[in-house]
């Protein structure tokens, strides 16, 4: 991918979502700016299938139940 | 980016210089059905009449063909090739979203995944072996794997990388980069699941 | 992003890879199981991608040229798919035929000869197919004109 040069941006975050935010980074051993990089990655691959027709379920497998996300 | 790397001529023993490259299109996965294909579908049956096929590979863990330009386009893919001689010499598509550690001491962050790698088939010694050729060029499987960890580096996962091993390429996960074995993955056709931590990695880059 | 420039680091890697395997996915993973006949016969399989192809355009009454602006396909691809067997067609253009006639992508990629077919019955069907779709139809009075002038051409030689 050609266009890998950064920009900046300021977010405005609630109380509640920079504590989430702040606890996903230190859970997943990632900056908070990486944390939301990955955000925007999933959110795109998630919406790319969802728009082709596709489904996302969570999938219990002691319960063998399938629950649908809500679509994004 | 395009930058130069170093791959090992076989014939010489000698560096020569490569270009590794990221704006992978579907003309270079195109190519490798072109110029790859054959050669693999020659030695393949050259090895089984010979009676001396490559060990179990799982028939149905195959990239979806359907998905490939789509999936060009997906922030959380990135694609690498290397190419030497104009030829594609190698290619692989990693994600940095979608899979986790498995490694208890790192389980669940997030690491890069190679979700597909693969080299020419003239520079792989038992291919070229069976159509009574020499290897063409070392180091192409090594660079990929190199740059997998980099990226992984970069994104702030401190070179954690996972993958799904075939078995034939056992060795050169387990041996050669030193990854760990994790165990078989009963829902990728019990492949063997592999693992770097940072650790690891830096050992790997040679630091 | 800088790679390690070493060329002992290198030379090193290179001599443990040893020109093994290294595939994660990719080609050599549709070799296949052990024991099974590889490759199949891929010539009668061509002969029955290429009918197919051939009476799905004529179900929508689609020249090739029709065919391949309708698909995006490129003409003189498709051309040389309808007229010569022995081509084998990118992956590209059969994914796009598949999806203009919304026929499944694997078994027709199998059919074209870029997948391995997923099981014995595929050739065997396949092969059936082909011979059943044979035109039988009688022939119009252009062609017998055309026939009966060829032949007499033939015997006249």
């Amino acid at each position: 991918m050609a266009d890998q040069a950064k920009r900046t941006m300021t977010l405005n975050l609630t109380d509640a979502e920079m504590r989430v935010l702040e606890q996903l980074s230190a859970q997943k051993d990632l900056s908070k700016t990486a944390v939301i990089r990955q955000a925007i990655r999933l959110y795109q691959l998630v919406d790319a299938r969802i728009t082709r027709g596709e489904k996302l379920f969570f999938e219990d497998e002691d319960k063998k139940a399938k629950s649908e996300l809500m679509v994004l | 980016m395009r930058i130069a790397v170093g791959l090992i001529d076989v014939s010489t023993g000698e560096p020569v210089q490569a270009e590794l490259f990221d704006d992978v299109t579907i003309e270079d996965f195109l190519q490798t059905q072109r110029d790859w294909r054959p050669l693999v579908l020659e030695a393949a049956q050259r090895l089984t009449r010979a009676g001396d096929r490559p060990s179990i590979i799982p028939q149905h863990f195959h990239w979806d063909w359907t998905r490939k330009e789509g999936d060009l386009r997906m922030l959380a893919n990135r694609f690498y090739g290397i190419r030497r001689e104009d030829k594609l010499q190698g290619l692989a598509k990693l994600m940095t979203v979608g899979h986790v550690c498995r490694l208890p001491e790192q389980a669940g962050k997030p690491l890069v995944y190679v979700d597909y790698l693969e080299v020419a088939p003239w520079n792989i010694k038992p291919l070229m072996t069976a159509l009574g050729r020499p290897h063409r060029f070392a180091g192409v499987g090594t660079r990929l794997v190199e740059i997998a960890v980099r990226l992984s580096v970069d994104e702030g996962f401190r070179g954690r990388l996972g993958l799904h091993s075939l078995p034939t390429s056992e060795p050169f996960y387990i041996n050669t980069c030193a990854m760990t074995p994790v165990g078989p993955d009963a829902t990728k056709q019990n492949l063997t699941w592999c693992e770097f931590t940072p650790a690891q990695a830096d050992g790997f880059l040679g630091r | 992003m800088k790679m390690n420039t070493d060329p002992n680091w290198l030379k090193k890697k290179a001599s443990m890879e040893d020109g093994g395997f290294v595939s994660v996915g990719g080609l050599v993973s549709e070799i296949g199981m052990p024991g099974r006949e590889f490759p199949v016969n891929a010539d009668p399989l061509r002969h029955a991608f290429v009918r197919l192809l051939q009476l799905k355009r004529r179900e929508k009454s689609l020249s090739l040229e029709e065919l391949a602006n309708k698909a995006d396909i490129d003409l003189a691809e498709l051309m040389r798919i309808a007229r010569d067997e022995h081509h084998t067609p990118n992956i590209l253009t059969v994914c796009r035929i598949a999806e203009f006639f919304r026929l499944p992508q694997r078994p027709l990629l199998a059919l074209a000869g870029l997948l391995e077919p997923t099981d014995d019955s595929f050739q065997h069907e396949s092969l059936r197919f082909a011979a059943r779709s044979e035109p039988v139809e009688k022939l119009s009075r252009e062609e017998h004109k055309a026939l009966e002038e060829y032949v007499k051409f033939l015997c006249d030689k």
